[in-house]
């Protein structure tokens, strides 16, 4: 098996068998859709909660890929990590293993939230539109478990972490087009709502709801995963404890 | 196994290991040292994961900078921390090594559960083992590749007198078999016991390197101590010397007492003097440790940045 692999089988399994944290990770997106997308009483759309499924998803994988970092860092506080660096498999293993773990868990979440959604009366989610909602969540996936697993490489315990995570996650949602379209928006919000990568994502998965779809923000995504990929690989590498 | 030579790591101001020669052959060689000597620091550097600042180290005759991945597969390091994946069985534990290290043999896992006494309990999840069996299956996972070097700090911190000597067992063990096993302690009887030679580091130097025998002779040798009825003439004793003079008690410093009591015995006797008790103790490595490494940081004031940076760096 190959060393991304093994690293990533071991922490599939200590996350399932931890069950308590399967069934909180959903819980909040989960609220974020009945309370949010059910009970706001918007006017800028008829259908609120199609508007927001997709802001949603993208919450969802925004949390579980800002909150993946915490799996290094509790790798790091244990011994483990000392442990992984000292083995001869190349260190991206241990990168990539954190990248699929963390991609993939958010992948099952965001599955739940689709199915949610249906159940609640969203009507976007045909089959074509459920693969390229897919196809995003993996790519922003990547790049925020490439961009969190590269925090916790720097930072020494899980406190700071927190802290970091939560200047940053809670700023890029609501700075994101994920509650309001831009036109609703006040001036200011919509400048930085227009460059910020949460939006990139959120507006692609709309934008493929209601054409034409948005293949510069695809583009921006897959180069800012890239760069972000390459970024951590080279940090993973040069790595001393 | 492994050769170092002035090997030296630096933080700022911090010189945590400070010119390190050292030669360690198949043995079981201890490193003893008190706490943020640069025990930990040493060992870091031997298993590629800390750059020294200067000097060069070799493990299994590659080189740690320029040859890094060829030490990895030749090394195996157990750092003090007990890491075991407490949600996985103690057989998963070690496959995910065994898979990590490239070994395919599924029986190579069922043998290493087997030597560390743990083939009974593998399929359980190892938060269920106590203290030594995690400890022990460390070792397991550590030896899954069968390793050159053998890295372990501290490996029996925490555990109970049982649990301490199952592992010195295996650790005699798998030298018997060829391997060199690079270990740091605190417990200065334990390594006496176990190691065929120790060095003894303080502030970052290295101060003495020998067999723990050799190191014990250092100090003033054995101490003789002979109970009297009455007052004693000083009389000389081959091999021995005397060093303390009462009325009702005499102390002797022999390098080897076994041989210098008989003489002492002898001389009393030829005065007529009754011996009312003898004792001779043997100085411990402890007292050894002390004279050497010792005492040599009282005084300063406990700097607490400086404390937590070694913790952080260890």
């Amino acid at each position: 098996m190959h060393p991304v692999l093994v690293y990533f089988v071991r922490d599939m399994r200590r996350w399932v068998r931890g069950r308590l944290n399967v069934y909180s990770t959903l819980i909040m997106p989960a609220a974020w859709l009945i309370f949010v997308g059910l009970a706001l009483p918007t006017r800028f759309t008829d259908h609120y909660l199609d508007f927001i499924a997709p802001g949603i998803l993208v919450l969802t994988m925004l949390s579980a890929g800002m909150q993946g970092g915490s799996s290094l860092i509790f790798d790091k506080i244990l011994g483990f990590f000392n442990k992984f660096l000292a083995l001869p498999s190349p260190r991206e293993a241990i990168l990539f293993g954190k990248i699929l773990f963390i991609t993939v868990r958010g992948l099952l979440q965001a599955t739940v939230i689709m199915l949610l959604a249906v159940l609640l009366g969203a009507t976007i989610f045909t089959p074509a539109m459920i693969l390229f909602a897919y196809l995003v969540l993996v790519l922003f996936g990547v790049l925020l478990s490439a961009f969190s697993t590269a925090v916790a490489l720097y930072v020494q315990d899980h406190d700071s972490y927190a802290a970091v995570n939560a200047v940053l996650s809670m700023p890029l949602f609501f700075t994101s087009s994920a509650l309001m379209p831009y036109d609703v928006m006040p001036a200011w919000l919509a400048t930085i709502a227009r460059v910020n990568p949460v939006s990139f994502a959120i507006d692609l998965i709309r934008s493929f709801a209601a054409p034409p779809v948005a293949w510069t923000s695809l583009l921006g995504l897959v180069v800012i995963a890239c760069l972000m990929v390459a970024v951590s690989s080279f940090l993973f590498r040069r790595v001393t404890v | 196994m492994i050769e170092a030579a002035g090997l030296t790591k630096r933080y700022g101001g911090l010189l945590a290991v400070d010119g390190l020669d050292l030669e360690v052959d198949h043995e079981v060689f201890g490193l003893l040292g008190p706490n943020g000597s640069g025990k930990t620091t040493t060992v870091l550097m031997f298993t590629t994961l800390l750059r020294p600042t200067a000097g060069t180290a070799r493990v299994s005759g590659h080189d740690v900078l320029r040859e890094a991945a060829r030490v990895r597969e030749r090394i195996s390091y157990v750092p003090q921390d007990m890491a075991v994946d407490i949600k996985l069985t103690g057989r998963e534990n070690v496959a995910f090594y065994a898979a990590l290290y490239g070994v395919r043999s599924r029986d190579r896992v069922d043998e290493v559960l087997g030597v560390m006494d743990l083939a009974e309990r593998a399929d359980d999840r190892a938060g269920e083992y106590s203290g030594g069996m995690r400890r022990r299956l460390e070792l397991a996972q550590a030896l899954v590749h069968e390793p050159e070097v053998l890295f372990l700090d501290e490996p029996t911190i925490g555990l109970d007198v049982a649990g301490r000597r199952a592992i010195w067992t295996h650790i005699t063990d798998l030298r018997r078999r060829g391997m060199t096993v690079f270990v740091t302690t605190h417990y200065m009887d334990e390594a006496d016991r176990a190691c065929d030679r120790v060095g003894i580091i303080a502030k970052g130097r290295l101060v003495a390197v020998d067999t723990p025998a050799a190191l014990r002779h250092r100090l003033d040798g054995e101490r003789i101590t002979v109970r009297v009825d009455r007052p004693v003439t000083p009389f000389p004793v081959d091999g021995a010397r005397l060093v303390v003079e009462e009325t009702d008690h005499l102390v002797f410093h022999a390098d080897d007492a076994a041989e210098a009591v008989p003489t002492v015995l002898a001389g009393l006797a030829a005065q007529g003097v009754r011996v009312r008790g003898l004792e001779v103790e043997a100085p411990t490595l402890d007292d050894v440790f002390l004279a050497l490494a010792g005492r040599q940081d009282e005084g300063g004031a406990f700097d607490d940045r400086r404390f937590r940076t070694m913790l952080r760096r260890r």
